[in-house]
């Protein structure tokens, strides 16, 4: 892996493990906050820590999961866990693997950055819209497709200059498992 | 000449071998610029597919069963279940699908099932006097109930495509899941008492407690998920948040073996996991929702009806076409592709839809230990270092066991229905 890739990999499993911790603090907060407001005796005694229970967590626990999945996809490419149907490509002899699996980048780095535009003019039409309960704008919270695409095209594109350059095989890496 | 275009590409960019989700991109992408429909529409319908509450859950359950995995549940689950079943003929292969299903409660996921449970249990039935393919088979075969047994990702999908709450999704998979695990070991019993595989003496009712009091932890995260779950107290994202931090707390100071350091890393893993499942999601709206414009799933049940509305034959034509499919595709994937174009023909002969999406997850779950695709299968082949063709043959059995259990499950509807009716009345 090239040392661009490795710290764009770096970097997109903090903002995933962020976009989790996130979800994670948020389902908390509620589940505390519901379980403080519901005991007259916790009421009493920790009223200044205690408030009811909030309406926004459920919104940001989800906007949280749309930015999981948009730091974490490339990653999981890059790993494996983006299933594939191998079966065939990989009993063909030869060069035939080697051949199909820069095909398949290929065609995934294309499907991928084709719809990057649509998906900015997707992000643009949240701009006139606000959350209900956050209320931050939604071209916010659609920015999180543009971004997985966006990592998406990264981590394909990496993958096929990897291969024309030798560096990989175009198999699953599973060097980040030290990051 | 749409349609066919879509089916097209989505079959080349299969057999090529490019990511599921991303074949679902390609072919959807390649219907609308035969159509003329704006792209624009794709990330719109793949963020309305990734943004639904159900899905919420996903990654907290994943969370909770990498924590537990990491926390030396397997160690104290295999103790206990040896103390239960140990003494039996054959006792280390009940042992192995006993501590399964009790696995199965706690992570739900069939190939951390395999590798865990395999890691410990195969080098040990080895050194027991058990054939190596054997102990790979009775492995794979019983790390699939993990999924069903709640709790259970594919079952989290199908409610969310579904519509049925996740709740009674888990609960429709208990009784199947339970008599998939009783119906192995009965298979494992007269394997083993036909070729006499060896037994372990009665280690007593005291080993039985010790060994229950040191699994009780972890056993009860099983109780604390269901009870979240059919007390209305907590919703599924909630119940899968809180399962994870009482894994933290019971592999990190109960059992102490989880290094809090660590933890990050089990995070972000289990982030990258439910990410590929969430795309896939996604991905898949946008076919699904290209499907149902083009009335594909209205047509595939006309196509099967004008052929028999006999729901006897139409079941099994459901159950032969899951099978076949779940040879070759991932389960979770063939569920969101399968799932819904299946659901019109069932609906059409008046199969319930929870009682379709049991047997459904039931049917891909049996795909994992079939070649050519079968994750378990690979990993306890590797385990047990064997090729894979003597494990195929040894599963077999076991493979017989589980299509009765899923025609079973598939012509009594009451098998997966009446335990939801009784709790979610």
């Amino acid at each position: 892996m090239s040392s661009m890739m490795k710290l764009f990999t770096r970097m997109f499993r903090i903002f995933a493990g962020l976009a989790f911790a996130t979800m994670i603090l948020a389902v908390l907060t509620q589940v505390i906050a519901r379980t403080c407001s519901s005991s007259e005796t916790w009421m009493n005694w920790f009223s200044f820590a205690c408030f009811s229970a909030p309406v926004w967590t459920e919104e940001l626990t989800r906007y949280a999961l749309l930015y999981l999945t948009a730091f974490g996809v490339g990653l999981s490419f890059q790993s494996g866990d983006l299933v594939n149907v191998d079966v065939i490509c990989e009993s063909l002899p030869g060069k035939g693997p080697w051949v199909l699996r820069l095909i398949s980048a290929v065609l995934g780095f294309l499907v991928c950055a084709i719809l990057v535009l649509p998906a900015w003019t997707f992000v643009s039409i949240g701009k006139m819209q606000t959350s209900p309960a956050l209320t931050v704008r939604m071209d916010f919270v659609h920015a999180s497709v543009f971004v997985l695409l966006l990592s998406l095209a990264l981590f394909f594109l990496a993958r096929v200059i990897g291969m024309l350059t030798g560096r990989e095989d175009g198999l699953p890496d599973r060097e980040w498992d030290d990051t | 000449m749409d349609v066919f275009i879509l089916v097209f590409v989505f079959i080349f960019g299969l057999v090529i071998g490019v990511p599921v989700a991303v074949t679902l991109g390609l072919a959807s992408m390649a219907y609308l610029f035969v159509t003329d429909i704006p792209l624009v529409v794709m990330p719109q319908k793949m963020y309305a597919g990734m943004d639904v509450f159900v899905l919420l859950s996903i990654p907290g359950f994943i969370l909770a069963g990498n924590l537990m995995n990491s926390g030396g549940i397997t160690g104290r689950i295999i103790r206990f279940a040896n103390a239960m079943v140990g003494w039996i003929r054959g006792g280390l292969g009940l042992t192995n699908i006993a501590a399964s299903m009790l696995f199965g409660g706690i992570t739900g996921t069939a190939v951390a099932d395999a590798a865990s449970i395999g890691g410990v249990m195969i080098p040990g039935m080895k050194k027991a006097g058990y054939p190596a393919d054997f102990a790979a088979a009775v492995t794979a075969a019983s790390s699939t109930v993990g999924p069903i047994i709640p709790p259970s990702v594919p079952m989290i999908i199908v409610g969310a495509l579904s519509g049925i709450s996740v709740g009674k999704m888990f609960m429709a998979g208990a009784i199947p899941g339970i008599m998939m695990g009783l119906a192995m070991m009965v298979t494992c019993y007269i394997i083993s008492v036909k070729r006499n595989y060896p037994r372990q003496e009665w280690q007593g009712v005291s080993e039985l407690a010790r060994s229950f009091f040191a699994a009780f932890w972890a056993l009860a995260m099983t109780g604390l998920i269901i009870y979240g779950l059919i007390s209305g107290l907590a919703t599924p994202t909630e119940t899968a948040v809180i399962a994870s931090v009482y894994a933290f707390v019971v592999g990190a100071f109960v059992y102490r073996e989880l290094d809090i350091r660590d933890f990050p890393k089990i995070l972000i893993d289990s982030a990258v996991s439910s990410a590929a499942i969430l795309v896939l999601v996604g991905f898949a709206n946008v076919f699904g929702w290209i499907l149902v414009s083009e009335r594909i799933p209205q047509a595939i049940a006309n196509a099967v009806l004008s052929f028999t509305d006999n729901r006897f034959l139409v079941i099994l034509i459901i159950n032969i076409l899951l099978l076949f499919v779940g040879m070759f595709m991932e389960t979770i994937a063939a569920l969101i592709i399968l799932f819904v174009p299946l659901l019109a023909l069932a609906q059409a002969v008046g199969i319930e839809p929870l009682h379709f999406a049991t047997f459904a997850v039931l049917n891909l779950m049996i795909g994992l230990t079939t070649p050519p695709v079968g994750v378990c299968l690979f990993v306890c082949a590797n385990i047990a270092r064997l090729p894979l063709m003597p494990v195929v043959r040894a599963i077999l059995p076991f493979l017989a066991c589980n299509i009765i259990v899923l025609l079973l499950v598939s012509y009594i509807p009451a098998l997966a229905t009446w335990l939801p009716s009784v709790i979610f009345p």
